[in-house]
């Protein structure tokens, strides 16, 4: 196959993985289970570890094999099992509460990927053509929905959750713009939201304990 | 003029036919189907035959209460859903009444039933019939948005809201739907086939005892053939809106031209990709729970987000 054809290639196949990243993502706006939206998450980053595998084949980047693996191992592994663990240990059995109703927050989440979309435009030049124009649209809307998201919530581990898929949103766009960063820094990267996903966990765990609750507005107490 | 004036009536006649009997059976399939699911016997695949059958044969009780509208709604009804399934490509992409309106009248032929069958739940005078009413309409209020904007996507691509055109412009492109655009609108418009042929996250369509009941609490007084005409529209509306989903999305085996050696093979495809489509409902009626009334604008409101990004990605991917 030519080099240009492979390029079309490799950018639908792109373009489609990261449509379902949005729409998981949405997805995750709408659960109000813990435990499925965990379960999101990890699906979530499987589809971006097959996004910077896709964009590693097609650009003949191996040290993008790396990022994804690791992805694979910590996003899709490492963190679920700890956070699910955490929601045995501290038995959640309540839903989620969002502060807006959901529906609203659906149609929110929307129009925020419209403005995703429209800053990601202007961003594009067509004299340089390449995987990832759609992708940078997708990034920035995970970013904003992620960051709605943990706006948007009460309880302190599902703000954890929205944190993280705002991080997905970033390596998107990291993987997206520059087709990888070194390889020093991504593991940097991870081993950073490995540690953030602990001690978050560890945080999550000790203002349930003191609180008896993990909702943040209690924190306010603390003012005295 | 005259061959092809004939021509017409023969095509009209045969997805006529394919209507009328291919609905019950659909219907039959994908309740052994379920029951099979979850080890059950199930009743058999021709039990809405003879339901229908035994309905005809069964004599009428009329609430005193009720109006002309009582008695007009069955036929609306029927005829409307009739009408609308004349107007999709079943076998071939050109529809047998494709010069009388695009989606926009089937959209529309589908909102008069509904909005007469929700009248006679009201005429009833039996507070179940307005309680179904006023879910119904509470619903099709949030669905149909949902339906337009998946469909207005499809149009785009094809440049007409003739369905004609649209499934003219899909054949020859069967995988098309991997793109982002008519992925959302698929997922949306999938969304509101759930919600409008009342499966299980929206309705339960296997009972008329729950309190929950939507389709049921309106057509509660109905009895005898004005019931069978009733539960015959609807399960020829869920496979009108079966294959418009299959149609618009995935068009193998749509044939141009209705004549040869091509119809049966388009009939065979039909066929098949009904079956698929039902096997996956069935799936996804096993696996859910039903939704509490109050979360079903949640659902509805992620097929309209779906279906404005669907309609949105068509200009900017």
């Amino acid at each position: 196959m030519k080099p240009f054809l492979d390029m079309q290639l490799g950018d639908r196949i792109v373009t489609l993985m990261a449509a379902l990243v949005l729409v998981l993502q949405i997805a995750m706006v709408t659960q109000r289970w813990i435990v499925v939206h965990i379960r999101i998450f990890a699906a979530q980053s499987l589809f971006l570890a097959m996004i910077a595998a896709t964009i590693a084949w097609f650009n003949h980047a191996p040290h993008i094999y790396a990022a994804a693996a690791l992805t694979v191992v910590v996003k899709v592994i490492l963190v679920p099992i700890l956070f699910e663990r955490l929601v045995v240990r501290m038995k959640i059995h309540e839903e989620i509460e969002p502060i807006v109703n959901v529906p609203i927050s659906v149609v929110i989440s929307g129009g925020l990927t419209l403005v995703g979309y429209v800053v990601a435009e202007s961003f594009y030049r067509p004299e340089m053509p390449g995987l990832g124009h759609n992708a940078l649209a997708v990034a920035i809307s995970l970013f904003l929905i992620g960051f709605f998201n943990m706006i948007n919530r009460r309880k302190a581990l599902t703000q954890v959750l929205a944190l993280l898929s705002l991080e997905n949103g970033l390596f998107l766009a990291a993987i997206s713009l520059t087709y990888g960063m070194p390889l020093i820094v991504e593991l940097g990267i991870f081993f950073d939201v490995l540690v953030a996903a602990m001690v978050l966990g560890i945080l999550v765990y000790r203002i349930r304990e003191t609180f008896e609750s993990m909702d943040v507005s209690r924190l306010r107490r603390l003012r005295g | 003029m005259m061959e092809r004036l004939i021509d017409r009536m023969i095509e009209n006649v045969t997805q006529l036919f394919l209507l009328l009997a291919l609905a019950p059976l659909v219907t039959g399939v994908i309740r052994t189907l379920k029951a099979r699911l979850q080890t059950r016997r199930g009743p058999n695949i021709l039990q809405p035959y003879r339901d229908l059958g035994k309905l005809f044969r069964k004599g009428m009780v009329i609430p005193e209460t009720a109006s002309w509208i009582f008695a007009a709604t069955p036929w609306i009804v029927f005829f409307s859903t009739v009408l609308a399934g004349l107007m999709i490509p079943m076998v071939a992409a050109d529809a047998p009444l494709g010069l009388f309106g695009g989606v926009l009248a089937v959209i529309y032929l589908l909102g008069l039933g509904r909005f007469f069958l929700a009248l006679s739940g009201l005429d009833s005078g039996s507070s179940f019939g307005g309680l179904g009413s006023s879910r119904e309409m509470t619903i099709s209020a949030l669905a149909e948005p949902a339906m337009m904007l998946a469909i207005f996507t499809v149009a785009i691509g094809a440049g007409s809201t003739g369905l004609t055109e649209i499934a003219g412009a899909a054949i020859g492109q069967n995988w098309r739907f991997l793109a982002p655009a008519q992925m959302f609108a698929f997922a949306a418009l999938a969304l509101v086939l759930i919600a409008e042929t009342g499966r299980i996250p929206v309705d339960n369509p296997d009972t008329h005892l729950e309190l929950t009941m939507i389709h049921e609490a309106m057509i509660l007084e109905y009895s005898g053939p004005y019931l069978a005409l009733i539960e015959w529209a609807a399960s020829i509306k869920q496979l009108v809106l079966m294959t418009l989903l299959i149609n618009c999305f995935w068009p193998v085996g749509l044939q141009h031209t209705w004549f040869g050696f091509g119809a049966l093979q388009g009939i065979a495809w039909l066929l098949a990709k009904l079956l698929l489509l039902s096997c996956a409902i069935v799936l996804l009626e096993t696996v859910n729970a039903k939704m509490r009334l109050f979360r079903v604008p949640e659902l509805l409101a992620v097929a309209f987000t779906l279906g404005s990004l669907a309609l949105v990605s068509t200009f900017l991917f």
